[in-house]
């Protein structure tokens, strides 16, 4: 395994637990953090596609400046937000989460009865991890911005787990999954933003 | 890039230079008009009318011959006949629904059908797999986001987070699918693995689900009701009818490669369950569109029970994957159903309402509607009998379930009876409601365009022009794919199974290794 892959899959998956679990600022950072890990991790497999990462980048950078809510970016509120001893507390109130992460963390590394005995399996792993955390919030939430980020979280997985097998998208595929990402995004933060407006009225 | 390229280019991605053009024409031509002149609305929807006409003429006249196929790098972009079909009959039909909506926002729906049948064409022009139906879903969220917009209303925000949720959902079931259909070839070859029937069931029920949850069969409808009730009709058509049909398409041809793949009959109960939910949609539909009085609601039932037969096709590319009667029917149930988005937004501009209670006499008002709904109601029964009509029986033979077939052709009755019911209405006494509003007079653009629009759409559906046989066409081949090559092989877990020397399958069953995974869940060797 090559060296850096092992820390930023722990960091898409500590992401990925942050994005379903924490609301807010924190939730946000941890998006954008989540999206960028596991674009790294996708297009780091065999020959590195350098067009690919840049362009997955930039569909999920758009995406997120149309979704990210008014006043995230305010100092003092994003430093207590994000503060370590904050997310541990926001990790140790969603027990199961991390335990969905764990599990689905070690039911990735263990050979299942699919194609991979050729896959990489840190890849797998984070994959299948990050489809048990972002799946059960995608199915059940009635908050709409939590269903978007759940969303993101259940697609970065899935995206890994077929690159782990596959190996990277290719170009068309990577396009349409790219603007799929500024899809999501987009129109979850504008249905967010229609119904607390109508709600308001 | 030489001429010829960029007239190859131009054939390959006319619908979506078209679609991009409209951006700049409309705000030009409000330029042009004038913010504060009544007119510039009139104008920019006439201009994108326009453009949706010079999709249909350019989609006819690049076709999807060889002269059309674009090539760049990797990327190669081949239109296919299915995709032109839907082009050329898409842009008649949204010209005259965006003529027959008329209103602020019409303008926005013409571009919003430009950019709906553009993602069709190009979804069905480049190589099956991950990308085409990635390309379809996020293609029909981002219709319904744009289609809900404009007013801050809570039941369409609903609308568009429930296709949110469903597209988010769909992918996976898709890679899973695709994970599973690469399997089948390690299942000869290594007993660790599941049956290759068992891995094909898997296959058949990831790659159906698509179909199933995005067409609205029974009982994943709830999201296309809500669709119908809350969504513009040109945003309802196209991410409740036209996308899950393009998706039908794909998805049925997907599903003809795997049946054909594997020698034994395929696992589980997929194809009965596939054939119970699609004969129960038809019911549920027909019966829950004769008991609803919304002829908003109404046409959403319909296009449920549509999706009934889309799921009966699904069923018979797995029984018979060389008979193409299951694609044959795609394009008559999209044509049929947007006749009645036709009828319905004709009827409620003109008189402000959705309920059959205040809808008593339309018919006898306005003629032009009862001409646009007696096409839909010929366009749904298939008259007179033809190819549209014997490729639905075929499909109910094939499926080799008497129950089922009674079930269909009960639940296909009673639609057209639902359809019948609406009609009558239009000659009973007229209502306060139809006898108050105001009419146009017969001779007309508006008018005019609405009858020879559904008389010309109605003849395409019913197979008087025998044109539907351009859905059966062929869809771009996917290349070939397998699992990467580049990973360090790890053993197999299997305690009782011998370890091979070659940790991949042999070559003689495994797939060709294509440098890049394009998501292919094409035919296993």
């Amino acid at each position: 395994m090559p060296s850096p892959e092992l820390p930023i899959l722990l960091i898409a998956i500590v992401a990925g637990m942050l994005a379903v679990t924490s609301a807010g600022r924190g939730a946000w950072v941890a998006i954008a953090i989540l999206a960028l890990s596991s674009s790294a991790l996708e297009f780091s497999v065999g020959d590195p596609n350098r067009i690919g990462l840049i362009l997955r980048l930039s569909a999920i950078g758009i995406g997120l400046a149309a979704a990210l809510p008014e006043n995230l970016f305010e100092r003092q509120a994003l430093r207590r937000d994000l503060a370590v001893r904050t997310l541990v507390q926001t990790l140790r109130e969603h027990p199961v989460v991390v335990a969905s992460a764990m599990a689905g963390l070690l039911l990735g590394l263990v050979p299942l009865a699919l194609p991979i005995e050729s896959s990489s399996d840190p890849l797998r792993a984070a994959g299948v991890a990050l489809l048990v955390v972002g799946l059960p919030p995608l199915l059940t939430s009635r908050f709409i911005e939590a269903t978007t980020r759940a969303a993101v979280v259940t697609l970065s997985g899935t995206l890994l787990l077929r690159t782990s097998i596959f190996g990277e998208l290719d170009p068309l595929a990577a396009l349409a999954i790219g603007a799929g990402f500024t899809c999501i995004l987009v129109v979850g933060g504008s249905v967010a933003t229609r119904i607390s407006n109508a709600e308001e009225e | 890039m030489s001429a010829e390229g960029l007239l190859t280019a131009i054939r390959a991605l006319f619908p979506v230079l078209t679609a991009l053009s409209s951006l700049a024409l409309v705000p030009l031509v409000r330029l042009w008009r004038g913010p504060q002149r009544d007119d510039a609305t009139t104008y920019a929807t006439f201009g994108v009318q326009l453009l949706l006409l010079a999709t249909s003429v350019g989609a006819v006249l690049a076709g999807a011959g060889y002269l059309s196929t674009l090539k760049i790098g990797q990327i190669t972009i081949d239109p296919s006949e299915p995709g032109r079909l839907l082009v050329l009959l898409g842009g008649i039909v949204f010209a005259v629904i965006v003529g027959a909506g008329e209103g602020r926002r019409a303008g926005t729906m013409g571009q919003i059908a430009l950019f709906g049948i553009a993602a069709i064409d190009l979804a069905l022009a480049i190589p099956s797999g991950i990308a085409p139906i990635a390309l379809l879903l996020f293609a029909s969220l981002a219709i319904s986001g744009a289609a809900a917009s404009g007013k801050d209303d809570v039941g369409r925000a609903r609308a568009v987070f429930r296709d949110l949720r469903t597209v988010s959902l769909l992918l996976p079931a898709v890679v899973i699918a695709e994970i599973l259909r690469v399997a089948i070839s390690y299942a000869a070859v290594d007993a660790s693995y599941a049956t290759p029937a068992s891995l094909a069931a898997g296959t058949a029920l990831g790659v159906s689900l698509v179909v199933i949850v995005a067409a609205g069969v029974f009982p994943f409808h709830g999201r296309l009701i809500k669709i119908f009730e809350a969504l513009p009709i040109v945003g309802s058509l196209l991410v409740g009818v036209w996308i899950p049909s393009a998706l039908a398409l794909i998805v049925m041809s997907e599903l003809s490669g795997l049946a054909s793949s594997i020698t034994d009959p395929l696992g589980g109960a997929i194809v009965p369950g596939i054939l119970l939910a699609g004969a129960a949609t038809l019911i549920f539909g027909a019966v829950s569109a004769l008991l609803h009085d919304d002829i908003g609601e109404i046409v959403g039932f319909m296009a449920v029970g549509n999706a009934g037969w889309l799921a009966l096709a699904a069923a018979a590319s797995l029984q018979s994957p060389t008979d193409t009667s299951s694609r044959l029917i795609v394009i008559p149930g999209i044509l049929s159903i947007s006749l009645f988005g036709l009828w319905l937004v004709s009827v409620r501009r003109r008189y402000g309402t959705t309920s059959i209670s205040e809808l008593g006499g339309w018919a006898r008002r306005t003629g032009a509607n009862g001409i646009a709904l007696g096409a839909a109601i010929v366009a749904l029964a298939a008259l007179p009998p033809g190819a549209v009509l014997a490729a639905r029986l075929n499909l109910l033979l094939l499926g080799g379930n008497p129950l089922v077939a009674i079930f269909a052709v009960a639940g296909q009755i009673l639609l057209i009876v639902a359809a019948v019911r609406l009609l009558l209405v239009g000659f009973t006494p007229q209502s306060q409601t139809v006898h108050e509003a105001e009419t146009r007079p017969f001779a007309n653009v508006i008018t005019i365009s609405l009858i020879l629009g559904s008389l010309f759409v109605a003849a395409a559906a019913a197979g008087w022009l025998s044109i539907e046989s351009g859905g059966t066409g062929p869809l771009p081949p996917a290349p070939s794919v397998s699992p990467a090559a580049s990973f360090t092989p790890a053993p197999s877990s299997d305690p009782t199974v011998a370890p091979s020397q070659d940790p991949t399958p042999s070559a003689t069953a495994s797939p060709t290794v294509s440098p890049s995974g394009s998501g292919e869940i094409s035919p296993a060797p």
